[in-house]
């Protein structure tokens, strides 16, 4: 450095040179007016010198106090301190409690960023989304603000612990929001959640996402190796579950992963009291109001769901208020969701699903009632005592709910409708449903993690559509069928690939550019895996998964009709059929059964049964395996991955 | 011309030349008395060398207004300073044109060279010793009890005129500020300093004792040249391609290059926080230019005494009870 000015002597020399410059100043009484030239003489290291004069006290030459003052100078300032000129004046005095550094409040973590880093739109997408209104500024929690303080005493929750107003659940979301605070929790950081629709689910969620952290949710059926996978993979910082599930011991297992995982930080347990090493989710409720210095904003990340992994690991899905909040809005009027509506879910609030209809709900203002879990007569005895007016569920639900003469038995005509979603939907099944309530409305609903609720029957479309269709795209939403071979555009009424493009479809999937890859044609269409049919009319009917193609010398086919023959012979309960890998074809089928009874069936039985429903050869299963028990998602579908690892 | 010098004449001549100019303060500072006080090289003589008199104009600062508009418009419009130059400009001129000594216009600038903030020459330091302001809490700022906070500007000339003295009172700290400072152990000015550069102490006889100014705090805060360079150096310095970004295009940067491109104006004022809370700047008599357009002076300065006198008896009493 120049005039043999070291980073030692600037070390060494700088805080003095600093206090004896005119940057630091003392004045002791007024001895210039009085000419108290004794005391000027006294004061003048503390009245401030020049680099002459500090130069002479401390031994440095002139030029060299410079370098050291200037380098010490930098050190101090700080660039930004202007930025406060912008919050005085006009009628406002400075209050230190009051302002805080932009760049200091707004700042997140660098792991927080990898969510945000996944956020990656088409931007000419995204430009029609705000212009056309279907992306605006809303978040959750500002909806939560809005029904406390136009409807404080409406009922939000009806829960199996009694009722809670608007203004009570914003309580008790602000008092968890500062316990959460308090643990150090902030923008974008990713808490997981292992709950069933409790309360506590939902107070939590608010909670989460009231600060700006994103609530990731994991399936309650999920042990060790997938929750493993899942917090390992989404670098949670925190985890709220149950201390224990059934003989599932959550708590303990959630602090084993505190240990292996370096990223989760929190254990928070519900209720009053913790094992050793986790929190107690009731001692993080604390009075008052948060004071949260970077609110979310409809932009921001606030969920990650993960895709349930039928074919490939769960891919983890982040999406935006944007995304989830505004396909809920759009869709309360072609539900003519309102105030006064009963919600209820029978899907688990950890899926797409469940939320969705919380939130559809929550923009209307209207009443969330919470099933904590599925089980034919709760559903149906809550419905009947909670006069709930749109239930929304899955065929299997419906199902088991006739199965058991519940629907007869109870009282079920407060719901105006009832939409259906999850899986297949047997016509007959919703005609049943309908049947056995008067005047009730039905609709299918078909999404899926990466993309919301995309399409949709409206409660006052034609009665058939619902039986046949899941209804046309939702608002803001296009759905189209193409060809598998070469991507174009196939008419209406033909069978092809689903794909689906709209302000509710995910910006791409979490820290895994394979998938990304793959997952968007270049104008942005998602390609959903799904074979579907849209009709003259736009109305959508699910045929089977692109993704399960079994391709047997390349002649390709999806197993789908092929697995629901099979399951009409006396023998056999579940079936699906997988590629195996063939030296000659390429790939063969192989089916995987489990059996109705004792009583085994053989791959010629099954053969025989296809024979004469007239399939094709080429679309007989090879080889036979008969298993317990079905790996099947907590949706209820197989997992056929889980199946090709056997063979 | 010597035989009918009058230096009273003159400076009177002075006087009523800067005030016609719109100058509300004039006084002349005692030459040796400066060389004295002043650093090595930064006393007047380091400037002109045959420097016998210094003229020192003050200028009222901005509008009524203008300390009721938020600071960043007040960092904008609430300095008059350049009509101080304005005015210590023409009187040099008039100095030079009428009585023929030669004299200048005190440059307002920083030296750089001899240190932070050391300025060319202290116009705080000439109007003070020239009796036209008196040495605050708030940073030194020099306060008037009948003007308030002025603007100075100075000029040197070689004509010799009889100085006046420092002021005989300083009117800071203002009576409400003893009492405030009695309650809270604070000044307004002190606690309403945005970056809390003001400390300090007032003694029994409610005078200053003790006052601690951290200048570089309150110049980080306003005054810009000093962060040009921090600007460039943070870009340079920066990984992250937002941050760097924002080094340069963040609002509060982006003024520097407003003002850099318009070639006009300062950079940015003081907020002046510690003056817009000051009861002196901002109840001064004459600080309020209507008062001083109506021809109210010697009335408003008759009321203001009286309400000291009142003022002062009422705190005796007490401090007596
Ligand atoms: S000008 Fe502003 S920063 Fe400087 S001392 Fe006054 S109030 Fe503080
Ligand atoms: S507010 Fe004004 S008068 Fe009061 S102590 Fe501060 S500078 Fe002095």
């Amino acid at each position: 450095m120049a005039y043999g000015v070291t980073q030692q002597m600037i070390d060494t020399y700088g805080e003095t040179v600093f206090k004896l410059s005119l940057n630091k100043q003392t004045r002791r009484g007024d001895a210039v007016r009085l000419l108290d030239f004794e005391a000027i003489e006294a004061a003048r290291a503390e009245t401030g010198l020049t680099d002459e004069e500090i130069a002479e006290r401390i031994g440095l030459l002139p030029e060299q106090v410079s370098v050291v003052r200037v380098f010490t100078e930098r050190k101090h300032h700080k660039i930004d301190q202007h930025r406060r000129i912008f919050h005085l004046g006009g009628g406002k005095r400075w209050k230190k409690e009051e302002y805080s550094n932009p760049v200091e409040r707004l700042h997140i973590r660098k792991e927080a960023m990898m969510i945000r880093e996944a956020l990656n739109f088409n931007p000419e997408l995204a430009q029609r989304y705000i212009e056309k209104g279907y992306w605006i500024n809303e978040t959750l929690n500002g909806y939560l603000l809005e029904h406390a303080i136009n409807t404080p005493d409406a009922t939000a929750i009806i829960h199996p612990g009694g009722d809670l107003t608007y203004k009570e659940f914003k309580t008790q979301v602000d008092q968890l929001t500062i316990g959460l605070m308090e643990l150090g929790l902030g923008k974008s950081d990713i808490v997981a959640v292992q709950l069933p629709n409790i309360l506590d689910f939902i107070v939590s969620y608010f909670a989460i996402t009231a600060f700006g952290g994103v609530m990731q949710t994991i399936h309650m059926p999920y042990r060790d190796a997938d929750i493993e996978f899942l917090l390992g993979h989404s670098k949670a910082r925190a985890v709220i579950c149950l201390p224990a599930f059934k003989e599932f011991p959550t708590a303990d297992v959630m602090l084993g992963m505190k240990e292996k995982l370096g990223s989760l930080e929190h254990v928070i347990t519900i209720g009053n009291n913790a094992s050793e090493g986790a929190v107690a989710l009731e001692s993080l409720k604390i009075e008052g109001e948060p004071n949260i210095g970077n609110p979310p904003v409809g932009s921001d990340p606030f969920l990650l769901l993960y895709t349930s992994g039928t074919t490939s690991n769960p891919k983890g899905v982040p999406l935006t208020y944007q995304n989830m909040i505004g396909n809920a809005r759009l869709s309360v009027p072609e539900f003519h969701m309102t105030a006064s509506d009963r919600n209820i879910s029978a899907a688990p609030f950890s899926h797409l699903y469940g939320l969705y209809n919380f939130h559809v709900a929550l923009c209307a203002g209207a009443t969330n009632i919470l099933l904590p879990a599925f089980s034919p007569p709760d559903l149906a005895r809550t419905i009947e005592e909670t006069k709930a007016t749109t239930v929304f569920l899955g065929p299997p639900h419906a199902a088991s709910m006739i199965n058991a003469g519940l629907m007869e038995a109870h009282d079920f005509s407060s719901v105006r409708f009832s939409m259906f979603s999850g899986s297949a939907c047997p016509p007959q099944l919703l005609e049943t449903y309908r049947s056995n309530i008067p005047g009730t409305k039905i609709g299918q609903l078909w999404g899926m993690t990466e993309t919301a609720g995309a399409t949709y029957c409206r409660d006052d479309g034609a009665e058939d559509i619902p039986l046949r269709s899941a209804g046309p795209a939702a608002p803001g939403n296009e759905v189209r069928i193409v060809s598998g071979e070469d991507g174009a555009p196939l008419p209406a009424g033909t069978e092809g690939d689903l794909q689906v493009r709209g302000s509710s479809v995910f910006p791409g999937y979490l820290d895994n550019p394979e998938a990304n890859a793959d997952a968007f044609t270049e104008d942005g269409w998602f390609k959903s895996g799904d074979l579907a049919i849209i009709d003259d009319d736009g109305n959508l009917t699910l045929t089977g998964r692109t993704k399960d193609v079994i391709s047997r010398g390349g002649v390709k086919f999806n197993p789908a009709d092929i697995e629901d023959l099979i399951i009409q012979h006396p023998k056999v309960e579940q079936a699906a059929m997988v590629p195996m890998p063939d030296p000659v074809l390429g790939e063969k089928a192989c089916c995987f059964v489990t059996l109705l009874g004792e009583e085994k069936v053989t791959l010629d039985e099954l053969c025989s049964l296809l024979d004469d429903k007239k399939i094709s050869k080429n679309k007989w299963p090879e080889r036979l395996e008969i298993i317990d028990e079905m790996p099947l998602t907590p949706t209820r579908k197989v997992i056929k991955r889980r199946l090709i690892e056997k063979l | 011309m010597a035989e009918e010098f009058n230096p009273e004449e003159v400076k009177k001549a002075c006087e009523s030349y800067v005030k016609k100019k719109g100058a509300l303060a004039f006084g002349l500072a005692n030459v040796e008395t400066l060389e004295r006080i002043a650093p090595p090289g930064c006393g007047p003589l380091s400037m002109l060398p045959k420097t016998k008199s210094v003229l020192c104009v003050g200028v009222g600062g901005g509008t009524r207004g203008s300390w009721a508009a938020d600071a960043k418009t007040l960092a904008y419009i609430g300095d008059t300073e350049t009509m101080a130059y304005r005015i210590a400009y023409g009187l040099a001129f008039y100095i030079e044109a009428k009585f023929g000594y030669r004299s200048i216009f005190v440059p307002p600038d920083m030296n750089p060279e001899k240190g932070a903030r050391v300025p060319m020459q202290s116009l705080k330091l000439h109007a003070e010793v020239a009796g036209i302001g008196a040495r605050s809490m708030a940073g030194d700022i020099l306060l008037h009890p009948e003007f308030g906070m002025m603007y100075y500007a100075s000029v040197f000339t070689e004509m010799e005129l009889p100085p006046d003295e420092p002021m005989a009172d300083n009117p800071c700290p203002h009576p409400s500020c003893v009492t405030l400072y009695e309650q809270s152990g604070q000044t307004p000015c002190m606690r309403f300093c945005p970056v809390e550069c003001l400390s300090g102490s007032i003694g029994e006889d409610g005078k200053v004792e003790e006052m601690n100014f951290d200048a570089h705090a309150c110049a980080e805060m306003s005054q810009q040249y000093e962060a040009i360079p921090s600007v460039l150096l943070d870009t340079l310095d920066a990984k992250d391609p937002i941050e760097r970004g924002m080094a340069l295009h963040g609002p509060e940067n982006q003024v520097i290059w407003y003002k850099l491109s318009i070639g006009a104006g300062e950079l940015l004022s003081l907020c002046y926080e510690c003056m817009r809370v000051c009861p002196i700047t901002q109840t001064a008599p004459m600080a309020n230019p209507v008062a001083r357009g109506a021809g109210m002076r010697q009335k408003v300065v008759e009321a203001e005494a009286a309400a000291r006198v009142e003022h002062e008896a009422e705190q005796n009493g007490v401090k007596g009870g």
